[in-house]
């Protein structure tokens, strides 16, 4: 029997293919067919353009400051998120080109985790850095280490070394849960420049107002892209537009179908009911 | 080649979560038991990992003499929690049970409670009518706070059905399409990853 | 130095408020709003003896929050002879789920085993969600006590969430989230929850898309659920403290915005 035979029995075999989640196939085979096209035809567009974040901007300024100033640099990935959550692998994408500039400006670059996987990651990525900036010899493993999985020992630990190393420069880029506004008013109240971002919406109002500057939702992604420089990033980014613009379609479809249902009293009848 | 191993494993655990999502076939049922009791014990070995590596850094810098009485109660707590556990247990009236509802509770509500500080502070420092939507974010903070404390609904009716529809429509409206983003950067990093684009969790890029 | 010593004030001002309101006594009333309601109308409205899965998701520090939350949910569903099992998705949600279930059921006289369970801990939340609506029994063949799953009556023939009424989701973070993200959307679950004042506008729009089907919110949901099954607990004992501290920051707001603008306006002069 070839693939394609058992590709057909599969897809028309109730016991094999969930009907019901037709819908959720459909939408994943699109997805997947824009970001693929994104990503494979982005060599014919040229360069990508991203507007302007301050938060990107500051990255290079809050580096600078730790050299100027002689302190560390903080950089903290947030206690709701694991290895496997894309905001973290965005966090460890701006986290490689941190650790690259303090090795080059031999400014000490401490990195607490709650997750000892994280930490693992952190260690080769910040390693592999150190080695592309040629000052592997800088690089200090005990440096990016496993305080704890509970939250609030987290906030704790990460408090204290803030208290005590008082880094001139704190990044605060991940998942956060409630020890968003605990670290990031420590952070203020030494005086450290602070650039956050986060995919939680309730924590980002706290960031707003505690930091300096704020990555909101998804500029996470984008600032992952545009400071590790990777191409492939930003044309994730474009497809997530497209993607977003076809949502969007959908929506405005949706509204007006139903409002022209209602209207008619054809809700009932309508074979597609939003 | 360990990478190229690893590429290789994820890319047909992904593929194979990926179908068995649509299927309600024991067999695909069972692959996601089995990938699940997988994942469980994968954590348990990273946690000690982490508690290793805890340990022997922390030794390290006592060694060194930075941050001595911190390090030195951090491995005090965490000798001494497992040791109440193995000799009394972890039932109600076991030391164990005792140490984390009289020490370690009452601990870390003290540092949640830390928040309510914070924001007080944050308010004062940084809730400033600064622009016309800094004021209209004041209001609406402003609102939100009396309608959740006890005297909002007495104080007017409107106040808390107007804090109501701020929280239904606007912030909603705003908190739905930051979740769409989010959800759509989930996508493509996850799909990136299952692919090889993605290889910043095998610790690098190459 | 200014900015030190007045964010010291700052927090002076507010433990002397909380110390003095708590140590009052004094119980405020609080209507009770339409989203409470729900969650106890739901509760209510479950034939008697229908399986809740109630899940403590949270830490030990949310625990003058969780508390109140907890224990007014467990009172009404123990009242209505509906029966429990109980676990927990975080470690240190454990013992404190344990406790207030075994309060809650002495109060009602129901019995270990008989009426309710408690199967205990699951790390890796994610994989715990999953592999419950493959199999409960698989993924907790003892309970919390280490008797084994078929051991126990209350257990009898719940193997999925197909035999649950509804997952109740006690928590301080997101990991209510997962359970819908998981367990509603993959098996159908519906998932009702008691939540810190802090998440709930986390949870609005799962509510309004009807992911979520009923939820409770912080001290003042509490509070509010309390009245409704008539028993006051610790949320009616601190709305004259969140009252207050609510009072406080919008006192501080104005004094910010005021010392803002005499500074604006001093700067302009010269």
């Amino acid at each position: 029997m070839s693939g394609f035979s058992l590709l057909v029995i599969a897809a028309t075999d109730p016991a094999w293919f969930d009907v019901d989640k037709l819908p959720v196939l459909i939408a994943a085979i699109v997805s997947i067919i824009v970001i693929f096209y994104a990503t494979f035809h982005r060599s014919r567009r040229g360069k990508f353009q991203v507007r302007e974040i301050a938060g990107l901007k500051a990255v290079e300024d809050a580096i600078g400051r730790c050299t100027e100033m002689a302190r560390p640099l903080l950089f903290t990935p947030g206690w709701g998120g694991d290895i496997q959550r894309p905001t973290t692998i965005a966090s460890m994408n701006i986290l490689a080109h941190v650790a690259e500039k303090t090795a080059q400006y031999d400014c000490r670059l401490v990195y607490p985790t709650h997750d000892p996987v994280i930490m693992a990651v952190a260690q080769e990525v910040t390693r592999e850095a150190y080695a592309r900036a040629g000052c592997a010899d800088r690089y200090r493993q005990d440096d990016i280490s496993y305080v704890t999985s509970s939250q609030f020992g987290y906030a704790a630990a990460v408090d204290g070394q803030i208290s005590r190393l008082k880094p001139a420069s704190v990044f605060l880029l991940g998942t956060f849960e409630a020890e968003s506004l605990i670290l990031a008013e420590t952070g203020n109240s030494i005086g450290a420049i602070q650039i956050a971002g986060t995919d939680s919406t309730i924590q980002l109002s706290f960031f707003i107002v505690a930091c300096d500057y704020t990555l909101i939702g998804e500029e996470l992604f984008v600032a992952s892209g545009y400071l590790s420089g990777d191409d492939s990033i930003l044309a994730s980014v474009r497809a997530q537009d497209m993607l977003k613009v076809l949502i969007g379609l959908l929506l405005v479809v949706a509204v007006v179908w139903n409002t022209i249902c209602e209207l008619t009293g054809a809700a009932e009848q309508s074979w597609w009911s939003f | 080649m360990n990478r190229r191993v690893a590429l290789v494993i994820c890319f047909g655990f992904g593929v194979v979560m990926f179908a068995q999502y649509f299927s309600k076939h024991p067999l695909a049922r069972g692959v996601n038991q089995a990938v699940l009791e997988y994942w469980q014990i994968i954590f348990a070995f990273a946690l000690l990992l982490g508690v290793v590596s805890f340990f022997q850094n922390n030794i390290k810098q006592i060694g060194h003499g930075s941050d001595r009485p911190y390090r030195t109660v951090s491995l005090v707590g965490l000798l001494a929690m497992p040791v109440a556990a193995v000799i009394g247990g972890i039932g109600a009236g076991s030391p164990f049970l005792w140490i984390f509802e009289n020490v370690q509770a009452p601990m870390q509500s003290t540092v949640f409670a830390l928040l309510a500080f914070f924001v007080a502070s944050a308010s004062f420092r940084g809730f400033r009518a600064r622009s016309v939507p800094a004021a209209i974010l004041l209001g609406a903070a402003i609102l939100i706070l009396l309608s959740r404390s006890a005297i909002g609904g007495p104080l007017s009716g409107w106040l808390p059905d107007t804090a109501d529809w701020i929280r239904h429509h606007p912030s909603m409206a705003a908190r739905r399409a930051i979740l769409i983003g989010i959800g759509l950067g989930s996508l493509t990093t996850s799909l990136r990853v299952i692919v090889g684009i993605e290889r910043t969790w095998l610790g690098g890029k190459k | 130095m200014n900015r030190v010593v007045s964010r010291h004030w700052i927090f002076l001002g507010l433990f002397v408020l909380v110390a003095l309101t708590m140590g009052s006594g004094i119980r405020l009333d609080t209507p009770v709003s339409d989203r409470t309601a729900e969650l106890y109308n739901f509760i209510e409205s479950l034939p008697e003896g229908s399986m809740l899965l109630v899940s403590f998701d949270h830490e030990a520090s949310s625990l003058p929050e969780i508390r109140p939350i907890g224990q007014a949910l467990l009172r009404h569903a123990f009242r209505k002879n509906h029966r429990l099992i109980g676990m927990a998705l975080l470690a240190e949600g454990t013992a404190i789920g344990y406790r207030l279930m075994q309060q809650a059921a002495a109060e009602y006289g129901k019995e270990y085993g008989k009426d309710y369970a408690y199967l205990g801990f699951k790390p890796q939340y994610i994989a715990a969600i999953l592999s419950m609506g493959e199999s409960i029994p698989a993924t907790f063949p003892e309970d919390y006590l280490g008797r084994p799953y078929e051991s126990l009556e209350v257990l009898d023939g719940v193997a999925t969430y197909a035999d649950v009424a509804a997952v109740l989701s006690i928590a301080d973070g997101s990991l209510t989230t997962h359970w819908m993200e998981y367990g509603r959307a993959r098996y159908g679950v519906r998932i009702v929850s008691g939540v810190t004042a802090a998440m709930v506008t986390t949870y609005d729009p799962y509510l309004a898309s009807g992911q979520m089907h009923a939820m409770m919110g912080g001290l003042r949901g509490a509070a509010e659920y309390e009245d409704l099954i008539a028993c006051p607990g610790g949320g009616k004992r601190g709305m004259l403290a969140q009252t207050a501290t609510h009072l406080y920051v919008i006192v501080l707001i104005g004094l910010g915005n005021l010392s803002y603008f005499l500074a604006r306006r001093k700067k302009e002069k010269r």
